[in-house]
């Protein structure tokens, strides 16, 4: 075990530690007592997230993100935050989330999703209820598949903050990294199932996610995809521009783009139909439906399809940016793939910037 | 829930006192909610049909006025085809109240033009207590008004008798009159010519439906008013109204939150302003 002293510390802490890979269930188990354990397992080249029930035998912690985003956690897509007049709020009592494998473009979208719900203004019971006493467990990804392009928005294929703990693939380990106090102590607690990392570790974690990068590299060549550092006024630049009919003109307005964005956060309230009951859900909802910002008595600001379509990136790469300094895309490639009309960010951003 | 933030998307209970038919489409319906809504005009309010669903309305009540609070509802949807079937004695459900209203204080000792149209009568009756509150306060007020026709408008009664008041100097007008009306006919920006103040250091409200207030705003713009000092209610979808849903973003504001009441010279880039 190797103990780095940290300045200020009344003790050492434990900043790593090495996870054999026989060894994953037991910490686990030992997670389980206290948490609801989830990690990614992958089904027909997909990967999902599951509930650990006792056997660990399809876990994946490397990879790529799975096909939801996190923000499902602490957003649900269907959430009830009114029951009658009462004054609690309803809801189930669970356990803490111990959330496995969750990869950095995942946590980049959580910055998003904190800023709406958490760090601005009105601070959302709902959202901060499922979203603290979790532990968040990062992975660094341990390939990429053809619609990565995070390094394209900034955002290493690894996780750099914002994690408890954060888990390297190695050949029959882990390598395992604290990124808070919790995750620390956690390492503590559970010395018993670590060993002391070593250079070699390191040094096999350095060149595995320097593979990646290089992987994700040759998408961003492939598919000539734009850098942030280009997108500063790409909206303004082309808010009249006909590339927004251009790329509406298959889109079905499924939503789906919307609904699997780890950024996306807009919500619907909807109250149950119901006589006898007042019943308030939160439903995750899309701009690109026609209904979405339409007015009592017909008025629509967004009448066409290209318009929401347009709204989309505007909120995207021009409002993020301005009211919350980050650009509400991580490069995860989640919405090019759920596309049936193969409207893809990638050719979009690069229209955009290249557009005069 | 060791971070406790209020829930506020749970109305507050209130209970029907009155329901008025102001015209064929617009009724008024004064409530008493559980406990009092201190609210600023020009602030709104989400007003649920328990079971059916909720809307946002503008409270046209006098805002010193706490315990009960009135709402002019035009019947346009779901909800409102609701509202229009309410009772006294019915329960309904309340939220608010959100966002910024008109910065009256910043009012005072100026002249101030009130520039309404249809609906925005509502929000401006609250403006108007406001202002009658204050009397005294003000250099001069002028309300100039439209609507479709006689029959059309909002409380024509109570703001026919406002033209007694020595501080308020007031004209009306409707697009098509008939035998009932003694005013102008015409649109609302074509009476403003009557309007004699100090237009570059003067105060211009502008609220109504989003077409006058595309006129109105370049008709006070023309007159000399400066936009900062040019004040317009917008419309837009609200829902949460605490700026999270996304359904009201009016370029990098969510009316919800940061208006409804704008200051012309913020918004006048955002493309979909009188959209």
């Amino acid at each position: 075990m190797r103990l780095i002293s940290v300045k200020g510390a009344s003790s050492e802490v434990i900043e790593s530690a090495v996870l054999k890979k026989r060894d994953l269930k037991a910490f686990l188990d030992k997670l389980s007592i206290s948490y609801d354990v989830y990690f990614p397992v992958k089904r027909n080249n997909h990967r999902f997230l599951r509930k650990y029930t006792g056997s660990a035998d399809d876990i994946i912690i490397g990879e790529v993100r799975p096909v939801e985003p996190i923000k499902a956690f602490f957003t649900p897509a269907r959430e009830r935050v009114v029951e009658g007049f009462l004054q609690d709020v309803p809801g189930s009592h669970r356990k803490p989330l111990a959330i496995f494998g969750v990869k950095a473009c995942d946590l980049q979208g959580m910055k998003v999703q904190d800023h709406v719900f958490k760090n601005h203004g009105f601070k959302d019971p709902f959202f901060i209820r499922n979203r603290e006493q979790n532990l968040i467990i990062g992975a660094d990804c341990t390939c990429a598949i053809d619609t990565c392009f995070c390094l394209a928005l900034g955002v290493q294929p690894y996780p750099t903050a914002d994690f408890d703990l954060n888990m390297s693939t190695l050949e029959d380990s882990f390598l395992i990294e604290a990124g808070s106090d919790k995750g620390r102590a956690l390492l503590e607690e559970c010395a018993s199932l670590f060993t002391q990392a070593t250079d070699h570790d390191n040094e096999a974690r350095d060149a595995q996610r320097a593979e990646v990068i290089k992987a994700v590299e040759k998408n961003i060549q492939t598919y000539d995809i734009p850098r942030h550092d280009r997108f500063q006024g790409i909206i303004e630049r082309n808010y009249n521009s006909e590339i927004w009919e251009d790329e509406a003109k298959n889109c079905v307005e499924c939503g789906g783009c919307t609904q699997i964005c780890p950024t996306c956060h807009c919500f619907l309230l909807y109250d149950q139909k119901d006589d006898m009951q007042m019943r308030r859900l939160r439903v995750w909802d899309s701009c690109l439906l026609k209904g979405y910002a339409r007015v009592a008595g017909g008025g629509n600001p967004r009448k066409k399809l290209w318009m929401r379509l347009r709204n989309r990136f505007d909120k995207k790469f021009d409002f993020f940016p301005k009211v919350a300094k980050v650009y509400a895309c991580t490069g995860c490639g989640r919405c090019i793939s759920v596309c049936p009309a193969k409207i893809d960010i990638r050719r979009v951003l690069r229209r955009l910037v290249n557009h005069a | 829930m060791p971070e406790t933030a209020p829930n506020l998307y749970r109305p507050m209970r209130a209970e029907v006192l009155e329901v008025i038919t102001e015209t064929t489409t617009i009724k008024t319906i004064r409530f008493k909610p559980e406990k009092p809504i201190s609210f600023q005009t020009g602030q709104f309010i989400e007003l649920t049909i328990p079971g059916v669903g909720e809307a946002p309305f503008t409270p046209s009540s006098r805002p010193a006025i706490a315990d009960v609070l009135e709402v002019s509802v035009m019947r346009v949807g779901k909800v409102t085809e609701k509202v229009h079937q309410l009772h006294k004695g019915d329960t309904i459900g309340v939220r608010g109240p959100f966002g910024n209203g008109y910065p009256i204080e910043e009012f005072k000792g100026r002249e101030v033009l009130v520039l309404g149209g249809g609906c925005g009568f509502a929000p401006l009756r609250s403006l108007m207590y406001s202002f009658f509150d204050l009397s005294g306060q003000f250099k001069q007020l002028y309300f100039r008004g439209g609507c479709k026709t006689p029959s059309d408008f909002l409380y024509r009664t109570e703001i026919e008798s406002w033209a007694q008041r020595p501080d308020l100097n007031l004209e009306l007008t409707v697009d098509k009159g008939d035998e009932t009306w003694p005013g102008h006919v015409g649109l609302v920006t074509l009476i403003l010519d009557s309007v004699k103040m100090d237009f570059a250091n003067g105060v211009a409200v502008v609220c109504g439906p989003p077409i006058m207030m595309k006129f109105g705003t370049r008709k006070v713009l023309e007159m000399g008013f400066r936009e900062e000092n040019i004040f317009l209610s917008m419309e837009k979808n609200m829902s949460c109204g605490v700026g999270k849903c996304g359904h009201c973003r009016l370029g990098t504001y969510y009316p919800c939150k940061d208006g409804p009441v704008f200051r012309y010279n913020l918004i006048k880039n955002s493309p979909e302003i009188w959209d």
